[in-house]
């Protein structure tokens, strides 16, 4: 498009399982007619014989591309007719209110609360924003994420009103990260995992300690849920035609932390990057991969040498460790800091170079000068000359955290992802204090047996 | 038992209206042209427009072909909101000059997203 708009023809090749995604970002960015190829080239492929043949089996059409004469619609497109619907867009009882969704693609599979006027006015309480504020326009759509729009997606999603401030924010921060351009519709199915810290832990119960990942509190089950649903219903971003994600990734449908910071022997993250420990703060950046690992030993060294060993050459550099609090002191009592420690698995966290992918040229995007190692040794060039055994880091310091959550138990956890951090205080509405005891009873009580 | 009825709301956002382009205009033929071959980083684009280069020079053996990548990932308008930003280790407007010296030089694209 770009190039279309500088008044040169373009024809765009793409595999044919993007072709909707292309159409849809296209037409998103208002260029309609762009020629695009569906061509059968397997996804990222690199073997000549398969790629020649998928060019043959196109080259006509790239040639009638760039050469035939433009179509009317193709000079001039004529917009969409768009459905103008009415405030109330369905009336039915739960099964068909939740049937009506999924089908119109507004859920993510589970069953919603449905968005009644009554229940977004309820989660409307939980912000002084004005319900018509407008607080990003969320790509590719350019969908308006106004207050209501937010409300009535955490409405279905089960979320409480004292979760708004929470989303606000965080939909702020997913767009401040480039979110929805980028990884919202990578094939590499990355998902947002939000970390929170602060007094908001406490204010709406976000699970700092066992089964942090795991099912059953609202605050962390619901807030990421909410905004999967945003991402899909306000930026527009569906499984299949804009979500590229080839094999996806259950962290799509909440991957939502707290630090336990009470029991943490360190600075909590929010701290260690310029906030204070009063402020409630929200850190997102994109995994697509879990890895748990049990530990070694449970002195200092095994614990490090746990996560040192166990971290794979196919990953991108930017990792959280999640680390249980029993550890955490064990580390802490023999002098090692948050940083010591990622300094220590940095430089023994490891493979041959023949195990890297940049080695086979598969990360096109890493500039030359970062592949070596991928640590940030500016300047080293992967040399041919270079042994294949030769040992190399995997990871790179700088975008990695560590965030003291989870149970007791032995295990040390990894999420690891691509690119960098993002950090923002969450505002709380002026009534805060009375919206946290409206809804603060509201925990599980589970029965003995 | 009645079931209940729930009168809801759309959780489907409004999006401005986006201002419609058409395309450019063809080249009549590719002979004696250049072509342009740009690909996005992705592990595929080389051999993808390489083998495109060839097949086409095949064609038209008069034409000549310039390539194009950017460094990093990453479109123009990311690009463009990433100027100046701290701690970007890319040159972006540096990036977008050497971009716009090769659309000038060239007649047509071929683009391979190689994904």
């Amino acid at each position: 498009m770009s190039i279309e708009s500088r008044k040169k023809p373009a024809v765009a090749l793409v595999n044919k399982g993007f072709f909707h995604d292309a159409m849809s970002a296209a037409s998103g960015k208002g260029m309609p007619g762009i020629r695009i190829i569906a061509e059968s080239i397997p996804s990222e492929c690199v073997v000549e014989a398969q790629i020649e043949a998928g060019i043959d089996a196109e080259l006509d059409n790239i040639i009638a591309a760039l050469t035939a004469p433009l179509t009317a619609a193709e000079r001039t497109p004529k917009a969409r007719e768009t459905e103008k619907p009415s405030r109330i867009i369905f009336k039915g009882n739960l099964k068909d209110v939740n049937r009506f969704f999924y089908k119109r693609g507004w859920t993510d599979g589970f069953p919603v609360v449905p968005p009644t006027e009554e229940e977004v006015a309820e989660m409307l309480t939980g912000t002084d924003l004005p319900p018509s504020h407008v607080v990003a326009k969320l790509m590719p759509r350019l969908g308006k994420a106004t207050v209501e729009k937010i409300a009535i997606n955490a409405v279905m999603a089960g979320a409480l009103p004292t979760y708004m401030p929470v989303l606000i924010t965080a939909v702020e921060a997913m767009v401040e990260y480039g979110y929805f351009r980028g990884q919202a519709v990578s094939a590499g199915s990355w998902a947002p995992c939000y970390l929170f810290n602060g007094p908001i832990r406490d204010d709406i119960h976000i699970n700092t300690g066992v089964g942090v990942m795991s099912p059953g509190n609202i605050a962390n089950a619901t807030i990421g849920r909410a905004l999967g649903l945003i991402v899909k219903n306000i930026g527009g971003i569906r499984k299949g035609i804009e979500d590229m994600g080839n094999m996806g990734n259950p962290g799509k449908y909440t991957l939502v932390l707290g630090e336990n910071e009470e029991q943490s022997p360190w600075e909590p993250l929010h701290v260690q990057h310029g906030f204070k420990k009063e402020d409630s703060v929200i850190t997102i950046f994109m995994p697509n991969n879990h890895a748990q690992s049990v530990v070694y030993g449970t002195s200092d060294d095994m614990i490090l040498r746990t996560i040192a060993y166990n971290i794979s050459p196919s990953k991108r550099g930017t990792m959280c460790i999640l680390i249980g609090p029993v550890h955490a002191g064990v580390l802490a009592d023999k002098g090692w800091t948050k940083q010591d420690i990622i300094n220590f698995i940095a430089q023994y966290a490891r493979a041959p170079l023949s195990h890297m992918p940049y080695y086979w040229k598969a990360w096109l995007s890493i500039p030359r000068e970062d592949v070596k190692g991928m640590a940030g040794q500016k300047g080293i060039l992967l040399n041919p000359k270079d042994s294949p055994n030769e040992s190399v880091p995997i990871i790179i310091p700088e975008l990695v955290r560590l965030f003291v959550t989870g149970g007791t138990g032995g295990d040390i956890n990894m999420l690891s992802g691509v690119g960098r951090w993002i950090s923002r205080k969450i505002e709380l509405p002026a009534n805060w204090d009375a919206l946290v005891k409206k809804y603060q009873d509201i925990v599980p009580t589970y029965a003995l047996y | 038992m009645v079931s209940s009825q729930y009168e809801v709301l759309s959780p489907w956002a409004d999006a401005d209206r986006v201002p419609l382009r058409g395309i450019s205009e063809r080249l009549s033929d590719l002979a004696g042209k250049k072509i342009g071959l740009f690909h996005h980083t992705k592990i595929a684009g080389p051999p993808i427009t390489a083998m495109v280069e060839r097949k086409l020079k095949e064609r038209y053996p008069t034409a000549e072909f310039r390539y194009f990548r950017f460094s990093r990932t990453g479109d123009i308008e990311y690009r463009l909101d990433r100027i100046g930003l701290p701690g970007d280790q890319v040159q972006e407007s540096q990036e977008l000059e050497r971009f716009e010296r090769w659309v000038k030089d060239v007649d047509a694209v071929v683009g391979a997203v190689g994904d």
